[in-house]
């Protein structure tokens, strides 16, 4: 009797110790891990994982996120790279960042799944095909699109920079008012330095159509010198949120922001509702972030199913756009014609779709893309 | 009058001391009932109790963190004390070689800089499938906790007082009765002192965590330092708030667990 | 009484291995889970991807990181200087002091950041010290301050500041602990001939609990070498600490080789740092 109970307690424990978290008997788990800041966290958790469980009574939906950047899809990767020889993975869905894409299909990591999901036609975007010049096509469906803008506070920005030349002007002028967080804490300060090299170095459309070639980045030199000095006139800033923030404090007058995340703190009451955007030319970029299905995913056919719906025309409409302020994944048209002109407009209101057209840029090529952190690294924090 | 003037700096100088130690922790209450802040307001614009909804909501993040942070303590504490006490009693009563030399090894955790050895067991453990699971974290926190552990409860066994251990012995108990019956419930305060100190670290640690437990464990700190990553200085106040309580409580009672002369024999 | 002595040796005598296997279970988990990575922490940062032997992930890591390194140095020594500083000072008036509620106070206060986590007193930080933060608001406020001319802290400084915060009032529990049991007859003795209380700490006291002072500071310089989240939260990243590098090659990277490089510096710094200790105690004509 008492060696039974005791078994049983030892048993238990086992099972809490070597299980990540202990699961609900019977109902299957589907997990889906996130790369990004926290409001793709909440995005699944908060928004997907209800309308998902409510059609799939059998189903819970367990989200987790890894950090932002590519740091958080660099996890992804390791954690399913580490898992490779095992039967099945523990992870059934996972949101990812362009860089890692590309490795991950290279890898074997991934499954082609696109074909078997009734949304996979519904995008025909260049970003589905090619993630940073590698061939990603059958695998991805991008969840979103964002944008990286310069978001400045009117009262203090009397007449808002069109480029980067203009920008770096205004700096000589307002010393320190100009926060950017580099290339540790976020995308955003890594979509600046990229515009940064894009405004200042020769063939910049080289570095978006690849293929890579050294000398193209042996010439950025005089580029990154020059970020240097801009660099010692400027605030840095702790991370995405702390661009925002910072903003928010009247601490910096501008910074770069991701679209989404400055109307998403907007409507939170974290910004004053005075604070406008400007994307800057040559151009700033931004990305999509990718649904994929792990190869070996242990719930493949709840997890299509999951990004079925997530990349359905509705979803898109309530969840991308008007809840979170992203801009579609999957083709435009199919989500405007959900969706009323006022809601839809309201994604155009700083930075018009002419603007984008102009001034939305890719990130480089991988290769482009890893020689300019390690350049900035290098010859401008160092 | 000289008296009451002789107070003016030293008035000064303690408050300015109060305003250093607590401005910081005022700061952060203030941000947990704040509902919205922004420039150039000096305070909070509106106070709620909005985010406090949000923490607590039944699908949020805090209270699954909460509850995997006390597991993870709590086993921690009892691995620590399972392999703690017999070395304890060992050091402090039996004759071991190089005695010295083995106290200092529980010391090393604590004398490098443990970063660098934790990226590095993450990477053994991934190779054992201990990543991200409990028991990988678990055993992070307790070479952490170790030293406090062995150092603490060796500290109480030598301040028992060996005449009462003869006392039993001359009666005719067993040594491991005399150990169970005797030594034991009089170092008691000592090992609950140190099961205190190992429970805190491991509510506490970051580093370890961050390395070994991310992405599937999420302990409180963790879920503390994303949410200030993420902006969400409420949340992340309310998260800290919760971390505190156990921390200033500890604080505030520490000397009646430790008593001076326990505390006068640790490390030796 | 002879009874006793042997009563006590009997069980020593019976078994010379009892001890060892009392003590192997916690040796053996220091051995496995910290010193063999340390060990393989070493060896990896003097080798390359293939296995072979190699100068490179330090190359690089200097090539990356050389300014960050001499900023973790300075913040870590400037960290460790003002703690020992203020560690004498409030220990000093704990034990020198003669207004009893003055020193009630201040024994109550210093206290409270003790056991509060590196994480915590980052996120106190990251809003108190800000630009528009609480601290300059509160002195804007009280007219000390003019709003044009705030400044915000968050960068290396807020770093320090949050260090000295969080690690103060340990070393100052153990420095107040060491003087409070010092005899106090030579204290009596120096006051009664006139000496004043600062001579009293500087001369008479300090030297005495300088062991103590020495093993809290080294602990803490340690510590601050190992925190990851400080300066993450309170500054931006340049120039930061190494431990952020360390963890930027792993997670973006999985450059293990040159976030071991910067590991086994951050050993040589602390290395460096105890062997001055051990020095100066030798020195002193102390023990260390």
């Amino acid at each position: 009797m008492m060696g039974r109970r005791i078994a049983t307690v030892a048993a238990a424990l086992a099972a809490l110790m070597l299980g990540p978290v202990p699961a609900i008997a019977q109902k299957a788990t589907l997990n889906v891990v996130t790369a990004g800041d926290q409001n793709m966290v909440d995005y699944v958790k908060d928004y997907l994982a209800p309308i998902f469980e409510k059609n799939n009574p059998n189903v819970t939906v367990k989200a987790v996120g890894t950090g932002p950047g590519d740091a958080g899809s660099q996890k992804i990767a390791e954690k399913l790279a580490a898992q490779k020889t095992n039967p099945s993975w523990d992870v059934d869905v996972a949101v990812v960042h362009q860089k890692m894409a590309g490795d991950m299909v290279r890898e074997g990591l991934l499954a082609p799944y696109v074909k078997d999901v009734s949304t996979g036609k519904l995008t025909t975007s260049p970003t589905a095909k090619s993630a940073l010049g590698q061939n990603v096509e059958g695998y991805v469906i991008p969840m979103f699109q964002s944008q990286t803008a310069i978001a400045y506070n009117p009262s203090m920005v009397q007449t808002p920079p069109k480029s980067y030349a203009d920008l770096e002007a205004w700096v000589k002028a307002n010393p320190k008012k100009f926060g950017h967080n580099g290339i540790k804490g976020g995308m955003s300060g890594v979509a600046f330095v990229v515009g940064w090299i894009y405004a200042n170095a020769p063939n910049s459309d080289k570095l978006m159509a690849g293929p890579y070639d050294k000398a193209v980045a042996d010439a950025w030199g005089p580029a990154f010198a020059k970020l240097k000095d801009f660099n010692k006139q400027v605030t840095i800033t702790p991370g995405n949120a702390g661009t925002l923030d910072m903003l928010n404090r009247g601490e910096i007058a501008m910074g770069p922001v991701w679209v989404d995340m400055f109307y998403t703190w907007m409507a939170d009451g974290k910004l004053p509702p005075t604070m406008r955007l400007a994307l800057i030319g040559p151009g700033m970029p931004g990305q999509p972030m990718y649904y994929v299905i792990p190869a070996k995913a242990a719930n493949g056919a709840a997890a299509r199913k999951f990004v079925e719906m997530a990349t359905s025309p509705q979803v898109q409409a309530e969840g991308i756009v008007k809840k979170f302020n992203w801009y579609p994944g999957i083709d435009a048209q199919h989500v405007k014609a959900q969706l009323d002109e006022k809601t839809w407009n309201k994604l155009f209101i700083d930075v018009s779709p002419q603007d984008l057209a102009a001034k939305a840029k890719p990130f480089p090529v991988k290769e482009y893309f890893d020689a300019i952190l390690q350049g900035y690294e290098k010859q401008v924090m160092n | 009058m000289t008296a009451a003037l002789r107070w003016i700096p030293r008035a000064i100088v303690l408050g300015l001391v109060v305003y250093a130690i607590f401005g910081p922790l005022a700061n952060l209450a203030l941000w947990a009932f704040a509902e919205q802040w922004y420039y150039p307001h000096k305070l909070p614009v509106t106070y709620g109790l909005r985010f406090w909804h949000q923490v607590f909501k039944p699908r949020g993040d805090a209270l699954e963190s909460l509850s995997t942070s006390v597991i993870i303590a709590l086993l921690t504490v009892a691995l620590c004390l399972v392999i703690a006490v017999p070395a304890g009693y060992a050091l402090a009563r039996l004759r071991l070689p190089a005695r010295a030399l083995i106290m200092l090894a529980f010391l090393l955790p604590q004398a490098f800089p443990s970063l660098a050895v934790y990226i590095n067991i993450a990477r053994l453990f991934y190779g054992l499938g201990l990543n991200g699971t409990i028991l990988g974290v678990v055993l992070v926190h307790t070479v952490h906790g170790l030293v406090f552990a062995v150092w603490i409860t060796t500290a109480a066994f030598a301040a028992v007082d060996r005449d009462l251990e003869l006392a039993a012995r001359s009666i005719g108990a067993s040594a491991l009765r005399t150990f169970l019956t005797v030594t034991l419930p009089l170092a008691a305060p000592g090992i609950t002192a140190s099961a205190v100190f190992v429970f805190l670290e491991s509510l506490d640690e970051f580093t370890g965590t961050y390395f070994v437990g991310v992405p599937d464990i999420t302990t409180l700190p963790l879920l503390m330092f994303t949410a200030s990553i993420a902006g969400n200085y409420q949340i992340a106040a309310i998260t800290a708030l919760i971390l505190l309580i156990p921390s200033i409580g500890f604080m505030l009672v520490v000397e009646r667990f430790l008593k001076a002369d326990v505390m006068a024999k640790v490390g030796t | 009484m002879p009874k006793h002595e042997e009563l006590l040796r009997a069980p020593v005598k019976e078994s010379r291995i009892l001890p060892l296997c009392l003590v192997a279970p916690a040796l053996l988990t220091v051995l496995v889970l910290f010193v063999y990575p340390l060990c393989y922490s070493l060896v990896t940062a003097f080798v390359d991807k293939g296995g072979q032997p190699t100068l490179g992930n330090f190359y690089r890591a200097f090539e990356f990181y050389s300014v960050d390194i001499g900023f973790t140095v300075v913040i870590v020594t400037l960290s460790t200087f003002a703690v020992g500083v203020l560690a004498i000072a409030i220990g000093g008036y704990l034990t020198l002091g003669e207004c009893a509620p003055a020193v009630a106070l201040l024994r109550w206060v210093y206290r409270w950041p003790l056991f509060i986590p590196f994480v915590v007193a980052a996120q106190c930080m990251r809003t108190f010290l800000a630009k528009n933060g609480l601290m300059n608001n509160s002195l804007v406020s009280l007219g000390l301050l003019d709003p044009q001319s705030t400044v915000g802290f968050l960068d290396w400084r807020g770093i320090v500041i949050t260090f000295v915060w969080k690690q103060l009032p340990f070393v100052a529990l153990l420095v107040s602990g060491a003087m409070a049991s010092l005899d106090r007859t030579t204290i009596e003795a120096a006051r009664n001939l006139g000496a004043g209380r600062l001579r009293i700490l500087v001369e008479i006291v300090v030297p005495q609990v300088r062991p103590t002072l020495m093993v809290g500071l080294i602990l803490s310089f340690v510590t601050m070498m190992s925190v990851l989240s400080v300066p993450i939260m309170v500054s931006g990243e340049s120039p930061t600490m190494i431990t952020v590098d360390m963890a930027f090659r792993i997670n973006n990277y999985g450059d293990y080789g040159a976030a071991n490089a910067l590991g086994f510096i951050s050993y040589a710094l602390t290395g460096a740092a105890a062997w001055i200790y051990l020095r100066r105690g030798i020195a002193g004509g102390g023990k260390p």
